[in-house]
C-alpha cells in the first residue's frame, strides 16, 4: 500500500544547495521529510544543466523499421531481429518447448514468446504490473513487479495457470526507485534478488535497500547477500569458479567522468560503497563518513561513468570461438547524465577468473553516433541460448536481436 | 519568394492537420482543438509527441488510472495512439489568461528555478520527448496534478517527478502553478 509522506522515514541531506529557506521552514516541524529529488547531490554547477533521462518508446516496432545495418560486431557474428512487436522488451528468461518469457518496466507487461525454428509469435501472459521482471525454473515462471511476487507453477503445460502469490513471503520493501529488479536462479538453486537504493544518493531510509539477497524459491530462507550496491540490473554466475559477478550503476550528477558503473564478484557480506564510495575508490561529496572507501570491495572493473551497465552473460555455448569462452558479455543501455553519450552497446569483460587484469572491449556497437550524438537503440539483458548464439533485448525498440557466428 | 513558399507549403500543412477519427472524442473534455475549457482537465495541444504517446499507451494500458478514460481507448491500436500524438502536438496551445497575481507569479518564477524544473522540461518549460510542457497549461490542472502525485494518487506516474515534490508546501505549489500557467512560450 502506498505510504503517507509524513511517516516515511528518509534521512534529510545536509546539502550546501541554494535552497528558499520558505521549503526548509515548512518542514521544520514535521519529522524527516524525504529530500526532494532536486536535492539529491545536484550541485549548483549544473542547475542549467538539461541532462535529462532518455525516452522510451512504449508502441510497437516492426522488425522491417529497425535499422538493423548500422549495427557492427566482429568478423564472423551477425545479427538478425529474432523477435519484434514486444514493445518495452527487456527481461529474458528461457522457458521450455521454445518459449521465452519477457519482461518490461513501464508497460507492465509480461509475454510469452514462442520459437518454433523459423518465426516467433508472442502472447501477453500478465499486465499492469508495476515494472515486472521474469525468471524460469522446472516449469515455473516466476515474475517479481516492485511490489508483488507472482508464481505460475507448470505453466509449461498449462499456459493459462493462474499464478499463486508470493508476495508477502518476499517481504519486499514499499519504495519504488531502483526497485525495479534483474532476478535470476543460480547454480545453488536459490532466486537471487536485488533491492537498489531509493535514490539517486541519499542514506536509505532503512537498511533493507542497497542490497542483494537470494531466497528459496517458495520465499523461505532470506539471506542478505551484499550491502552498499546502489542498483545492480545484470548477473551470472563464473562457469569456471561458480562465482556471482554482477554490475552496478553509479550515481547522478556527478560530472561527466565520475562515477563509473562498475563490475563486480559477489563476495558474500561484503560491502560496495553506497552511498559513500563510489567505484571502491571515490568518495561521495553529499553523504560523508569518515575514510568512507576503507573495506568497500573492488570492482573487477569500471565499466563507464553514467553507462548504465545491464545484463551480465559468461559465455560458455560451442557456436562462438574459443577466444569468446568464458568472456563477460554486458549491454550497456546508454548514459544520460553525461555531456557526451556513451554505452547503447554490448562490451566484453576478458578477466582472470578471480577478477584479475580485466579489460573491456567493444562487441556491439552502432546503436548511436558519436559524431552527431545521436541513438537509436538501447541494450538491456542478454540470453545465451541452447545453440550458443546470443539473445539482446533492446528496450528501445521492443524487439530482441539474435546474435550467431559461423565461419 | 518568401510568400511562394508559404503558398505552396500552406496546403501540405493543413493535410497534416487533418484530425483524425477520434480527436472528436479527445476534444469533448480536453477542449476545441485540445485546449480544454474545464477545470482540472489539461490542454493537451502542443505537448510532445513521445509525452502524448507514452500517457496514451500507459492509459490503454491500464496503467495510469484515469477513471474518466477508463475503458476508452480499449483495443486502439499502437498506429492509432501515435496518430492522435502526431496531431496533437501539431496544435498550438491556447494563449495563457491575461491576467496574473504579480506576487504568486515572482514567487513561482523563483521557486520553478530552485527546484530545477528546467532540467527535464527545458528552461522555457515547453517540454521535450516523454517530458510534458507546463508553459501555458491550466493552472488548476498543475495545481491538481502536483497534489495527486504528492498524494501517491497519479499511478502510473514517472518516480522521479513525484520524488521531486517530496516536501513541498501546497502554497508554493499553487505558486509554481499560476507562474508555469502565465507562460506563453
Amino acid at each position: 500500500m502506498n505510504t503517507p509522506l509524513s511517516i516515511r522515514r528518509f534521512k534529510q541531506l545536509s546539502l550546501a544547495v541554494s535552497l528558499s529557506m520558505s521549503v526548509l521552514s515548512a518542514h521544520a516541524q514535521a519529522p524527516a521529510a524525504p529530500a526532494p529529488a532536486w536535492k539529491q547531490g545536484m550541485p549548483d554547477a549544473m542547475a542549467t544543466s538539461t541532462l535529462a533521462p532518455l525516452p522510451g518508446k512504449l508502441t510497437a516496432t516492426k522488425a522491417a523499421d529497425v535499422p538493423i545495418n548500422r549495427i557492427k560486431l566482429p568478423p564472423g557474428f551477425k545479427v538478425e531481429v529474432w523477435a519484434d512487436s514486444v514493445p518495452g522488451s527487456r527481461a529474458i528468461a528461457q522457458g521450455d518447448g521454445g518459449k521465452y518469457y519477457v519482461g518490461t518496466r513501464p508497460l507492465g507487461r509480461v509475454y510469452e514468446i514462442t520459437d518454433n525454428g523459423t518465426t516467433r509469435t508472442s502472447r501477453v501472459v500478465i499486465d499492469k504490473l508495476d515494472q515486472p521482471t521474469v525468471a524460469y525454473k522446472d516449469g515455473t515462471l516466476f515474475v517479481i513487479a516492485v511490489d508483488k511476487v507472482l508464481r505460475f507453477d507448470g505453466i509449461d503445460k498449462n499456459p493459462t495457470v493462474a499464478p499463486v502469490d508470493l508476495t508477502a513471503k518476499f517481504n519486499l520493501p514499499p519504495e519504488k526507485h531502483h526497485n525495479w529488479k534483474y532476478i535470476a536462479f543460480g547454480p545453488d538453486g536459490k532466486l537471487y534478488v536485488p533491492f537498489g537504493a531509493p535514490c539517486n544518493i541519499c542514506e536509505p531510509p532503512s537498511a533493507e535497500y542497497a542490497q542483494i539477497r537470494r531466497y528459496n524459491a517458495d520465499g523461505s530462507g532470506m539471506e542478505v547477500l551484499a550491502r552498499g550496491v546502489r542498483n545492480t540490473v545484470g548477473f551470472d554466475w563464473h562457469p569456471v569458479t561458480n562465482e556471482m559477478w554482477f554490475s552496478n550503476h553509479g550515481r547522478d550528477w556527478l560530472g561527466d567522468e565520475t562515477p563509473n558503473d562498475t563490475m563486480h564478484r559477489m563476495k558474500v557480506g561484503g560491502h560496495y560503497g553506497f552511498p559513500s564510495c563510489h567505484q571502491g575508490n571515490l568518495p561521495d561529496p553529499d553523504v560523508k563518513r569518515p575514510k568512507p572507501c576503507d573495506g568497500i570491495e573492488q570492482p573487477v572493473a569500471l565499466m563507464g561513468p553514467h553507462s548504465a551497465t545491464m545484463g551480465v552473460k559468461f559465455y560458455t555455448g560451442n557456436m562462438f570461438p574459443a577466444e569468446y569462452r568464458n568472456v563477460l558479455f554486458n549491454a550497456r543501455k546508454g548514459s544520460w547524465n553525461r555531456t557526451k553519450k556513451i554505452g547503447h552497446d554490448v562490451v566484453m569483460v576478458r578477466a582472470d577468473a578471480d577478477g584479475k587484469n580485466a579489460k573491456v572491449e567493444p562487441f556491439m556497437t552502432g546503436f548511436s553516433n558519436e559524431g552527431d550524438q545521436s541513438w537509436w537503440g538501447r541494450p538491456a539483458y542478454l540470453h545465451q541460448m541452447n545453440d550458443g548464439a546470443m539473445l539482446v533485448s533492446d528496450e528501445q525498440n521492443g524487439v530482441i536481436y539474435r546474435v550467431s557466428y559461423s565461419k | 519568394m518568401a510568400f511562394l513558399g508559404v503558398a505552396i507549403l500552406a496546403p501540405l500543412f493543413s493535410a497534416a492537420q487533418k484530425p483524425p477519427n477520434r480527436a472528436n472524442m479527445c476534444n469533448a473534455c480536453h477542449g476545441p482543438n485540445g485546449n480544454s475549457v474545464l477545470k482540472d482537465m489539461p490542454s493537451i495541444a502542443g505537448q510532445p509527441k513521445v509525452f502524448i504517446e507514452n500517457q496514451l499507451v500507459l492509459i490503454r494500458e491500464g496503467m495510469r488510472d484515469i477513471p474518466q478514460m477508463k475503458g476508452v481507448l480499449d483495443n486502439m491500436p499502437d498506429t492509432e495512439l501515435t496518430e492522435l500524438a502526431n496531431y496533437y502536438t501539431s496544435l498550438k496551445i491556447a494563449k495563457p489568461p491575461a491576467q496574473k497575481q504579480a506576487a504568486l507569479y515572482d514567487k513561482g518564477e523563483t521557486l520553478s528555478k530552485e527546484m530545477r524544473c528546467g532540467i527535464c522540461h527545458l528552461p522555457t518549460y515547453v517540454g521535450r520527448e516523454q517530458m510534458p510542457r507546463l508553459a501555458g497549461q491550466r493552472e488548476d490542472y498543475l495545481l491538481y496534478t502536483m497534489r495527486a502525485m504528492q498524494a501517491n494518487q497519479a499511478v502510473g506516474r514517472d518516480p522521479i517527478m513525484i520524488a521531486s515534490l517530496y516536501g513541498i508546501s501546497d502554497e508554493d505549489l499553487k505558486a509554481i502553478s499560476h507562474y508555469l500557467s502565465r507562460l506563453s512560450k
